[in-house]
């Protein structure tokens, strides 16, 4: 699944949603819901940030794997898994157990890889090619 | 004295009412973090690493 499909299906999976950005190992962005790419740079930019953040909070180093903040005004989720990172904006009191759900819901799709499909032969081109 | 009763339940009905304004405002706000060897966190607001991480979400929500 591309990351345009998997975002699509996230903001029709999930009402809570507002705005996400995924973003590659290296941090940057492979895509959002965003239409302006300067704003999904910005929305990526805070995400790095807010994981230097709780990265900060341990001097064991161990990776962060979700950071959540929820605020009178809203609320910010940013995960990693398998490399990949998505963050996303939220509304007031949302609830976020089901939003880390959708997020990691949407992250799993992006890491299946599309299955190849299998050529079937039929029995007049089996004949055919033995001949 | 009764002007004094007066504002002593002004006062303490003053107290109540801001301290149930704090309450809600604080339960609304949280910050939680987990990590890879499946430890998490759970930050409370007045603590440092609250305010840092609710200083960087709250620049995600204005973007």
């Amino acid at each position: 699944m591309d990351v345009a499909q998997a975002l699509s299906e996230l903001t029709e999976l999930s009402s809570q949603v507002e705005r996400a950005v995924v973003l590659d190992a290296d941090g940057s962005v492979l895509g959002s819901t965003l239409d302006d790419g300067a704003a999904a740079e910005r929305l990526a930019e805070a995400a790095r940030e807010l994981l230097a953040a709780a990265s900060e909070l341990r001097t064991s180093g161990d990776e962060v794997t979700r950071a959540e903040v929820e605020l009178s005004e809203g609320a910010f989720f940013v995960l990693r898994e398998g490399g990949r990172t998505i963050a996303a904006t939220t509304g007031p009191k949302p609830t976020a157990g089901l939003v880390a759900y959708d997020l990691r819901t949407c992250l799993h799709g992006l890491g299946e890889a599309e299955k190849p499909k299998r050529k079937r032969t039929t029995r007049k081109a089996k004949e055919e090619a033995a001949d | 004295m009764r002007r004094l009763v007066r504002l002593v339940v002004l006062a303490a009905l003053a107290v109540w009412a801001w301290r149930l304004l704090l309450a809600r405002r604080e339960l609304q706000e949280r910050a939680g973090v987990s990590y890879a060897d499946g430890s998490s966190l759970v930050l409370e607001p007045g603590t440092t690493g609250f305010e840092r991480l609710a200083a960087v979400a709250r620049s995600a929500l204005r973007r």
